[in-house]
């Protein structure tokens, strides 16, 4: 691995870090911090520690509010686009990655146009489509819409990661007579866990903090993702950064927790993919 | 599409881009009776993508030449619609005010994501904390970004708000200048994570011996970085600043909840433009008009990369 190649860093490189890690955090710390003011403290109170802290915003937030709605709504949306991505870009990876067939190249090359479309130029036809359909206002809609806009990132990503993994175990299989499908479960897929590992993590924060797919496929409250729902929460209360940053706060360690959690995977399950740049 | 921020928030363009050459490990082509298994398996994400993205854009076309009226189409106005942002002033103003978003955030994002990243890659102390320190801003959704960065520069109460400087107020997002730099800031804050990520990535790709070498010749530390490993990683730097090219490029929610497009329409994207015709004002044609414009802009940035990183192949 990459221990002991360079030089451990010098003092210097730990001023960056350091410098870095105070610019990235800046914003989150205040946010925690105005979280525990009251509603005068947070005009008056200027400082990184509240004088007097208290729990009258989170009480709010979890108690009186609409926010754990949004939260149970924007898991199962994330989750269940995730899911369905992994699968359909799984298959599709595998396909392309291993196979050469007629259509494959342009299948290839259309998937890749469809991430230059812009995101709102779809918006306005997909909310039509939506409402035809009788998928607006729904989980499904949202869910079909999300794997769509994913898959092929996903693809692509688990594609480089499939390529990077030689195919002579899965050729030892099919000499051993076992059927495609048999090769795929249980052959390729334990080895492409880092990968799928990766690809998943990417896609669900993705979907959780989109704001414009979400407040277009959705009027109903009970219905809502957390992003949009912040959004509201700030013109309905005229901005009313205590409770707003307890929303804020609340909605982000979820994803602080799973980017913790999965932060070496997702490192790995990329730089495998990465080598074949 | 290219979207939201984190996924990079928008779908970033994939890692190796090699549409005419099959695979160098993939097995010996095989016979045409196995070839509907890869199409079978290939089809459910073609036919998803297809409906949800291309029939999509082919109505915002038709849309983008018609006159509307809220939610009705009707007479076919032809060009009409694109005359109005490409042959006025404004409308190219827009763009400029773009081109300056888009390359300031760059030249911030781009370096700072590649000397963290090899930062990042060297082996110390607390080297996980300060990972998972430095990518946080990566978790956090465009629109909170927004909202935590106005509050921390409100001039009469947030702790970076400038107040009171040689005695007259400033107020940052009640500046022109300052507001687009506020914006370009906060911007790169959002998206240096993710292009540090996979740079890191791509920086742990490159073999060991190569490091040792150059480190036995004798090169300085930064001549080691720019002769032998950024030359290894410049694919993967080159997808990153693609993919973040057109991130910015089409970025709609923080601007939108940040400034507004203002003060006075200094920080009026057209990406924003594009959004607040459709759904603010409900020019639906003038709103698809924008967004098939920046359809084309990422078609030909994106073709052009291609280009560029078959030739730098190629060489």
């Amino acid at each position: 691995m990459s221990h002991g190649r360079h030089r451990p860093a010098g003092p210097l490189a730990y001023v960056g870090l350091v410098a870095a890690s105070v610019f990235a955090v800046l914003p989150l710390l205040w946010a925690l911090s105005t979280s525990f003011k009251s509603k005068g403290a947070v005009l008056s109170d200027s400082g990184w520690i509240p004088a007097a802290p208290t729990l009258e915003n989170y009480t709010k937030v979890l108690f009186e509010s609409q926010v754990p709605r949004y939260l149970l709504n924007s898991i199962v949306v994330a989750a269940g686009s995730v899911v369905l991505t992994i699968v359909l870009a799984l298959l599709g990876a595998y396909a392309t990655a291993r196979f050469a067939f007629r259509g494959r190249d342009a299948s290839l090359f259309l998937i890749l146009m469809t991430s230059m479309i812009p995101g709102i130029a779809i918006l306005v036809p997909l909310y039509f489509l939506a409402v035809r359909t009788g998928l607006y206002d729904t989980y499904a809609g949202m869910i079909i819409v999300y794997t769509a806009w994913q898959v092929p990132t996903v693809l692509w990503m688990l594609r480089g990661f499939l390529q990077s993994i030689p195919g002579s175990l899965e050729e030892a299989g099919r000499i051993d007579g076992a059927g495609d499908l048999r090769i795929m479960v249980q052959l390729v897929l334990p080895l492409a866990k880092p990968g799928i590992a990766a690809a998943s993590v990417v896609a669900f924060v993705a979907v959780w903090n989109d704001f414009l797919i979400a407040s277009t496929m959705v009027s109903s409250d009970e219905k809502r993702l957390v992003a949009v729902g912040l959004y509201n929460y700030l013109s309905q209360y005229g901005i009313e950064w205590g409770q707003l940053t307890a929303a804020v706060v609340v909605t982000v360690i979820p994803m602080i927790l799973l980017f913790v959690l999965m932060e070496k995977r997702i490192v790995s399950g990329l730089s495998a993919g990465a080598t074949k740049g | 599409m290219t979207m939201s921020l984190t996924t990079p928030p928008t779908t970033p363009p994939p890692a190796d881009v090699e549409p005419a050459r099959p695979p160098a490990r993939s097995p010996r082509r095989r016979s045409l009776r196995s070839t509907r298994l890869p199409v079978a398996l290939l089809a459910p994400a073609v036919v998803l993508v297809a409906i949800v993205s291309v029939f999509p854009i082919l109505f915002a076309l038709n849309l983008s030449v018609h006159e509307t009226r809220y939610t009705e189409v009707e007479d076919f106005v032809g060009l009409q619609h694109y005359a109005q942002v490409l042959g006025t002033t404004e409308g190219w103003a827009m763009i400029g005010r773009s081109m300056v978003y888009v390359l300031g955030s760059l030249v911030l994002a781009l370096p700072l994501a590649v000397g963290l990243a090899h930062l990042l890659d060297r082996p110390a102390r607390f080297r996980r904390v300060f990972r998972v320190l430095i990518l946080m801003p990566w978790v956090i959704s465009q629109t909170v970004a927004a909202l935590l960065w106005r509050w921390l520069l409100n001039p009469d109460y947030g702790p970076l708000g400038l107040g009171s400087l040689g005695g007259s107020r400033v107020d940052v997002l009640a500046d022109p200048v300052l507001a687009m730099v506020a914006l370009v800031l906060v911007n790169v804050w959002l998206s240096y994570p993710l292009a540090t990520i996979l740079t890191l990535a791509a920086l742990q790709g490159v073999p060991a011996e190569l490091h040792e070498a150059a480190e036995v010749d004798g090169a300085s530390a930064f001549r080691r970085f720019r002769s032998v490993t950024l030359p290894m990683i410049m694919p993967t730097v080159f997808v990153v600043a693609i993919m973040l090219t057109l991130l910015y490029f089409n970025m709609v929610t923080l601007v939108l909840t940040f400034t507004g497009g203002g003060p006075f329409n200094a920080t009026l994207l057209v990406s924003l433009e594009a959004y607040q015709q459709s759904f603010s004002f409900f020019n639906l044609g003038l709103g698809a008009a924008y967004s098939v414009i920046l359809f084309v802009f990422n078609v030909v940035f994106g073709l052009a990369y291609i280009k560029m990183l078959r030739g730098d192949r190629d060489a």
